[in-house]
């Protein structure tokens, strides 16, 4: 450090002093209570209880697509889907949003280099392809005060399902402030899911990672984002179109 | 720094001794990280105190060979700018400063009284990376991991943050004097 850096280094510290550890006592007193107190931990527990009444509707929700789903796609296409060239280019699909059937036609899309293919609902999404990564946004852009939603398909040649999700399990606690237990998954692929959210609140932002193998040794990484009260719309059509996702060999 | 398996291993089980020890150890600079980058004492209380909250929480997800420092500072600095955002005070990331450095220190000449000041002047991609690195000492490898970027990003704007500091400085003591007073 030179000399600059020490005059910084001594004023930063100067004007960001917490004088007779008040906040720090503060904090501490805060952080004692809601996690080591049995009193907090009863109004915790009530606040939880709340909070889960969301978590069964979703659910509820994410079952109905996926019976909607066993019972109408085309079980003769999925013997043949490994082979691209056969794929429907076009579909119909029926997928419930927000409690109401919809009938919703899906278009072939070629991911990155050719490696999978997916169903895209091409009136309200487009598929980018980046250098590294697919992104599957809104076709029209949302306005700012909505977070983001998107769907990116990334492929990891390299790791292993059970390497990035061990990065991953390290990670997501860094963004979301409420990150449940990774579950191995067999819809709407077949993989792990780990899932985020910071908050509660209407525009509480929401991620589901799901952890695919790419059958030779790495891993196709999806990551869905939206906002928690987009999960039973952009939430279930991200869903139905990844119940679409096929690795081609 | 790497965090102790023992002590993690007591987190894990809710001891709540061990946790107030990892507090002591960390809580001060955290405050002072979390005071400068939000540069407001009720919204960096909040944000230390659900930073440890989600340290606690998750505490299971982390690898203990992998750096514990690095790891808490990004959770830390993440509720920073939640809170940020949530507030609408989030000072926004001008990036037409990248190109002209010019119009920052104009726009710094102006307002600042200190160098304090004049970090807290600078657009986010400078002040943050700045604050790491005097505040907690971070390396450049750290500051990097904490902020997702690529280290060479992380040194190119350590390096331009400083420049624009010492332009900034020269500027000022030309013009007030070596305290800061107009002559």
């Amino acid at each position: 450090m030179d000399q600059m850096d020490e005059r910084v280094k001594k004023e930063i510290l100067d004007h960001t002093e917490d004088s007779h550890d008040t906040l720090k006592d503060d904090i501490w007193n805060h952080i004692d209570q809601e996690l080591f107190q049995e009193k907090n931990r009863k109004e915790k527990q009530m606040k939880k209880k709340r909070k889960s009444k969301i978590i069964p509707i979703i659910i509820a929700v994410a079952a109905g697509v996926m019976l909607l789903f066993s019972t109408q796609t085309d079980t003769g296409l999925a013997l043949i889907k490994q082979i691209k060239d056969l794929f429907e280019p076009e579909k119909q699909i029926t997928q419930s949003i927000e409690g109401t059937d919809e009938e919703t036609d899906v278009i072939l899309q070629e991911g990155k280099d050719a490696k999978y293919v997916i169903y895209i609902d091409e009136e309200r999404y487009k598929l980018v392809q980046g250098e590294e990564s697919d992104i599957i946004t809104t076709k029209e852009p949302l306005e700012d005060k909505y977070p983001e939603v998107s769907m990116e398909i990334k492929q990891f040649k390299d790791i292993s399902p059970e390497e990035m999700v061990t990065t991953l399990e390290s990670k997501l606690p860094t963004e979301y402030t409420q990150v449940t237990e990774t579950e191995s998954v067999k819809e709407p692929v077949v993989g792990y899911k780990l899932h985020g959210i910071t908050g509660s609140e209407w525009d509480s932002p929401v991620t589901n990672v799901y952890v695919v193998s790419n059958n030779n040794g790495g891993s196709f990484v999806i990551t869905e984002k939206y906002f928690l009260e987009a999960a039973e719309g952009h939430g279930a059509r991200f869903y139905a179109m990844l119940q679409q996702f096929e690795i081609v060999k | 720094m790497q965090m102790h398996e023992g002590i993690v291993q007591d987190i894990k089980k809710g001891n709540r001794d061990a946790f107030r020890n990892l507090y002591d150890e960390y809580a001060g600079y955290a405050i002072r990280t979390a005071k400068a980058i939000t540069r407001n004492d009720e919204l960096a209380k909040d944000a230390v105190q659900e930073a440890f909250i989600r340290v606690y929480r998750n505490i299971s997800s982390y690898d203990p060979k992998l750096s514990f420092s690095a790891w808490f500072y990004r959770i830390l600095v993440n509720e920073c700018n939640r809170l940020l955002n949530k507030e609408k005070k989030m000072v926004p990331t001008d990036t037409s400063l990248m190109e002209n450095t010019s119009q920052l220190i104009e726009r710094s000449k102006e307002s600042v009284a200190d160098i304090y000041g004049i970090i807290q002047h600078m657009a986010d991609l400078y002040r943050i990376p700045l604050l790491l690195k005097y505040i907690k000492g971070f390396s450049e490898k750290e500051i990097a991991e904490i902020l997702n970027l690529n280290q060479n990003t992380v040194k190119s704007r350590l390096f331009n943050g400083r420049k624009l500091l010492r332009n900034q400085l020269n500027w000022r003591e030309n013009e007030y004097g070596p305290n800061g007073r107009t002559s």
